[in-house]
């Protein structure tokens, strides 16, 4: 025993005085060369445009790797891409519109891109080319077509006529449209690399000489013309299938990693990350490649919002953009070498009344706000003049966002061009004159009208375990009892489900906007439409949403159109909209230029503009 | 024996029946899986819907897609096992096969360190017990117990990584932290040791002293920025590595013993120096191999030298020992790669990582750079994982070392006039060691399923987040596959314990009772 705590004591003040002495040089941290995103989800696959792999983040690493004709910047506004190529409407009568690529753009193996690699667009959106090819049919489920694509069923499927043709130099491509389609300009094609799918199809499993590249290139063009349904055919099963990979390493086949963006993949872990270096061979400016110096860009799976928060704090990461609450919101800020940018997200919520029953529901909807008889009319005016959107906003989102404002408008967002003017004509100011307390009176005195006794009303929102959605139906609950209804609203889980069932009077959900088009979210109120949950219809809503869907108008008629709905939505007492969900994105302090977009693909719309400070 | 393992395997497979179709079904009605497409505005969404409804059979009401499940599963008996895709159209086994082994590399580490020091930790409380020291163990050991490791985890952040990696840039110790740190030293000595009070006071003081000295000497030096043992610290630590490990294995009175061990110290230091080139080169982890054989040559050699009689505890005292240094100049390789891994771009000045496996990008480094990462990211949530469970073996231990010492059994050895040192760790501890096997086995299997929070405040990918992404994106085949190998695995590991506890204790029989 002695010995030991002799031999201890002696080791301790032995090794101390054992240490080698250093040379003593203070550290310096050079200018960082690479950018550490957080993700919370992780990637799926390479390439978004197959049926399951549209996912966010899937898009945000796709959209890194390659450069197209647009995009949407941070307003959101969509940007026409000049460096990349031009598009314009050539004819109105037949409507046709034509794509060109700038003369020497190149793919990451050199091979300079041209119009060919616009035409796979045509095969993977229009199902009548999958038909003549012996594709398959892409509206059969059961047995997906040679190209398992996202595109089928939209816009350009049901509206080009016959096939792009090609210029004599290759560069441009010419689209006919059956119809002066509204949003032609997003429904266009891309670039694809289908010299690279060709030496897939093949068999190759390295990068090819550039000789092999056009000569793939050219025999791309002629089976695309040629309806060459073998080719297309072993395209298409590549497509489909060789892209969904979430291991990169050295051992995957470089073929399918080329791209023309500022950046390509060069690892990815399953569920871990994601790294992206600098394609040499980018030019976002024909003067020489542009970019900032930043050299990597790295997306990190991170599914805990503190261990986000802590590693900024640690600088292992640069941006972190997650999900705000009013506590995570103050960590955020706390941190001294990250800045916080604000803004909203293209979400917002809102309430809705159900006013009939749902398209596809067998159960009848009979509550109160049935109907349109005066009595269903007036209750539900007095439920949504008496629902407390101002104390919502104010209690639950101006601590996170404290530019938050109370939403008036369904089909456009605070900010959004012509909402000002659209706000003051709806009718919306039935619901926002006065106080809260005045507007209950005026709702109480409407509904003692109809009823004596205070009206049940079951409101669905879910789930239980959010807290700001249940501190947003206890608001509600205390403001709509001062005006006669009773609300029975307990939250309920898999409640997205329930949204078109007739056993609930109101909902409060959000809805989410993945891109702006001329039709909006109008389809929500079509009597037919696939979003049409609250059982509407309505003449005049149907016929301006028509207008809207089928034909390319100017941005004042669109407004009109608009004007015209909104005004019947808040003559008729169907929905409100609330706040728009606040997003946080926090930053280290040297990048320069992080700039959320509300809209895919997000934080990296504006990748190129990302730089260090000194 | 054999009926009663084929008995046991049995109700295995009713268990799991009953689990996996009860925890089916409730999954099944839980969440809805088309929540996200309800809710967008993309044009195909009908089609969407459509595709994902016909994908997960959401037609079918959740028992008749249990028994489309489980005909895929029960493939396992002929010989084509089928456990489904999952969302991500990955096969599950595959999953779950690249899981394992983050997972194991996260608790392993912790587990082993939990043990040994849980167990030394609790021996010494045991022997001293009611004293000041098995008081402080045991409050520690319940604070430790009650901790929720999330908190843990989040303190640990902030001041072992975020703090520590400041402080590191200029990795100077001011003078009030280094008596803060020598006082705690002092208490924690002196109340291990105790003894009448000016015993206590002088080891106080002692222990106080040194570590004063030493910490002024790292400051002073920059050590924390500089790291490096050199041959003069492995020397001296190698010594004190062969003391320690001859007084705990056969005591310091077997001089032959003592012989070798600090001939194998000298003989470490002066492998030292070809060391260097051979673990520098381009192929590290043959260098690494040779090392150690290198090492346990010697050691037998040694203990060949010294010893005439009785030589085995002499060969298992060197053998310790030498594995001991060789560990000790691998981690002198890894701090001399300390500076190009702290001013690499990626890691930018901070060494101590608060998430994921590694640098990823790490790209173009040495192999000890490598590992260097690896190690400091294992760092904090082996230290959290450690904090917490080896509380759970502090109190076990000295429970059962107190129970062994009042056995009749002990106090024949002490009559015998064995010493203290061969009653303790020889007729004691071996006795302690059984109930804790069985403990250990069972913990196993549990922390291989129970580190789904750790990893995620760690954001570890293993078997714990693909069990959490499985729950929130309402991937019912991989839920249901994490469920059935972790529920295997834990049933499994009581089977073994059991089947352990009657081969190490003849005094139980399994099956017997029948």
């Amino acid at each position: 025993m002695k010995l030991t705590r002799i031999a201890k004591v002696a080791i301790a003040t032995a090794a101390a005085a054992g240490l080698a002495v250093s040379t003593l040089t203070p550290a310096n941290s050079a200018t960082r060369s690479t950018v550490v995103l957080v993700t919370s989800n992780q990637l799926t696959g390479l390439n978004p445009s197959v049926t399951n792999m549209n996912l966010t983040f899937n898009s945000e690493v796709a959209y890194m790797q390659s450069f197209g004709f647009n995009y949407y910047d941070s307003s959101p506004k969509l940007v026409e891409n000049k460096l990349f190529g031009s598009y314009k409407i050539v004819s109105q009568k037949p409507f046709k519109v034509q794509y060109t690529v700038n003369k020497g753009k190149v793919w990451s193996d050199g091979t300079p891109i041209t119009g060919v690699d616009l035409l796979l667009s045509h095969v993977i959106c229009s199902s009548s080319y999958s038909f003549a090819a012996k594709l398959g049919d892409p509206t059969d489920n059961a047995v997906r077509p040679a190209f398992d694509a996202l595109c089928y069923g939209g816009k350009y499927d049901s509206h080009h006529v016959g096939l792009p043709t090609l210029s004599a130099d290759k560069m441009t491509v010419t689209i006919e449209y059956d119809a002066k389609i509204p949003d032609w300009d997003i429904t266009g094609p891309g670039p694809s690399a289908v010299h690279t799918l060709v030496h897939l199809a093949e068999g190759k499993t390295g990068l090819q000489s550039a000789a092999a590249n056009l000569a793939a290139k050219a025999k791309f063009e002629k089976a695309f013309y040629d309806y060459n349904t073998k080719l297309m055919k072993a395209a298409g099963d590549i497509w489909s299938k060789a892209y969904n990979i979430t291991t990169v390493d050295e051992s995957t086949n470089p073929l399918l990693l080329v791209g023309n963006g500022g950046y390509i993949i060069k690892s990815a872990i399953t569920g871990q990350s994601v790294t992206l270096v600098l394609n040499k061979r980018h030019v976002t400016n024909p003067s020489g490649p542009k970019t900032s110096g930043v050299k990597t860009v790295v997306f990190r799976v991170v599914g805990d919002g503190t261990a986000a928060a802590q590693a900024l704090r640690n600088q292992e990461v640069d941006i972190y953009q997650g999900q705000p609450t009013a506590d995570s919101v103050k960590i955020l800020s706390e941190i001294p070498t990250a800045k916080i940018i604000g803004g909203d997200q293209a979400v917002y919520e809102h309430i809705d009344l159900k006013a009939g029953t749902a398209n596809g529901i067998s159960e009848p909807y009979t509550g109160p706000f049935a109907g349109d008889s005066q009595k269903a009319r007036d209750l539900r005016t007095a439920f949504l003049m008496a629902y407390p959107r101002d104390e919502i906003v104010d209690k639950l989102i101006k601590p996170i966002n404290p530019k938050a404002v109370r939403m008036d408008s369904v089909l456009l967002l605070p900010g959004e061009p012509g909402y000002e003017d659209l706000v003051k004509n709806s009718g919306v100011s039935k619901y926002t004159k006065g106080s809260q307390s005045e507007r209950e009176a005026a709702a109480l005195a409407l509904v003692r009208k109809h009823s004596a006794t205070d009206v049940k009303i079951n409101m669905l929102w879910g789930q239980p375990s959010n807290a700001r959605r249940a501190s947003e139906a206890q608001i509600a609950k205390a403001a709509l009892a001062r005006a006669g209804f009773d609300l029975n609203a307990p939250g309920r889980s898999g409640w997205s489900s329930y949204l078109d069932s007739s056993e609930y009077d109101a909902q409060f959900f959000a809805w989410v906007k993945s891109a702006i088009t001329q039709e909006g979210n109008t389809d929500i109120f079509y009597s037919d439409g696939g979003n049409n949950l609250v059982g509407y219809k309505n003449k005049t809503v149907d016929k301006a949403v028509e207008l809207l869907r089928g034909t390319l108008l100017s941005e004042k008629d669109k407004l009109a159109q608009y004007l015209i709905v909104e005004k019947e939505l808040m003559k008729d007492a169907i929905t409100l909209p609330i706040f728009q969900h606040p997003g946080v994105t926090a930053v280290n302090k040297k990048l320069q230029n992080v700039k959320p977009n509300p809209l895919s693909p997000q934080l990296v719309w504006n990748y190129w503009e990302w730089k260090y400070s000194k | 024996m054999f009926s009663y393992v084929l008995r046991r395997l049995g109700a295995l497979i009713v268990i799991l029946f009953g689990s996996s179709f009860l925890l089916y079904n409730l999954s099944a009605i839980s969440t809805d899986p088309l929540e996200d497409l309800r809710l967008s505005d993309a044009q195909n969404r009908d089609y969407l819907i459509q595709a994902l409804t016909r994908e997960l059979r959401l037609d079918l009401p959740p028992p008749l897609r249990y028994f489309i499940w489980l005909r895929g599963v029960l493939g396992v008996f002929v010989g084509n096992p089928n456990f489904g895709l999952t969302r991500e159209q990955q096969p599950v086994v595959e999953a779950i096969v690249d899981a394992i082994p983050t997972t194991i590399r996260l608790v392993a580490v912790a587990t082993i360190v939990a043990i040994v020091l849980g167990i030394a930790l609790g021996i010494t409380s045991a022997l001293r017990q009611y004293s000041r020291f098995d008081y402080g163990m045991t409050f520690f050991a319940f604070l430790l117990f009650s901790l929720p490791i999330f908190w843990v985890a989040v303190l640990l952040k902030q001041y072992l990584a975020i703090d520590f990696n400041d402080f590191l840039v200029n990795a100077k110790i001011s003078p009030p932290w280094i008596i803060g740190l020598s006082t705690v030293t002092g208490f924690f000595w002196a109340t291990m040791i105790s003894g009448s009070r000016k015993r206590v006071l002088t080891i106080f003081a002692g222990a106080f002293l040194a570590n004063s000295i030493f910490l002024s000497f790292i400051s002073a030096t920059e050590w924390l920025s500089y790291p490096r043992l050199g041959p003069i610290a492995i020397a001296i630590l190698g010594v004190g590595i062969a003391l320690g490990v001859t007084y705990l294995s056969v005591g310091l009175s077997d001089r032959n013993a003592v012989k070798s061990t600090l001939c194998m110290a000298l003989i470490g230091t002066i492998l030292y120096f070809p060391a260097q080139t051979l673990l520098d080169s381009s192929r590290p982890r043959v260098g690494i191999l040779l090392l150690l054989i290198a090492l346990l040559i010697s050691g037998v050699a040694v203990s060949f030298l010294f010893s005439r009689i009785d030589r085995g505890p002499v060969i298992r005292t060197s053998i310790i020992t030498s594995v001991l240094i060789w560990g000790l100049i691998l981690i002198d390789q890894m701090m001399q790669a300390w500076r190009p891994f702290v001013e690499s771009d990626d890691v930018n000045y901070r060494p101590v990582a608060t998430i994921g496996q590694s640098t990823i990008w790490l790209s173009d480094v040495s192999f000890w750079v490598r590992v260097l990462d690896f190690a400091m990211h294992l760092v904090l949530p082996t230290l959290a994982l450690t904090l917490i469970s080896f509380a759970g073996y502090v109190r076990f231990s000295r429970g059962t070392l107190l129970d062994v010492l009042n056995q009749d059994y002990i106090r024949t050895a002490r009559a015998k006039g064995l010493t203290e040192r061969t009653v303790v760790m020889r007729h004691a501890f071996r006795n302690t060691m059984i109930p804790l096997t069985t403990i250990m086995v069972g913990d196993v299997a549990g922390i291989v399923g129970g580190a789904i929070i750790t990893e995620r405040v760690f954001a570890w990918q293993g078997m714990g987040t693909l069990f959490n992404k499985a729950i929130n994106s309402f991937d019912l085949n991989l839920l249901m596959g994490v469920i059935l190998f972790l529920s295997t695995l834990a049933i499994l590991a009581n089977l073994i314990a059991d089947l352990l506890y009657s081969a190490l204790d003849p005094r139980i029989r399994v099956g017997a009772g029948k």
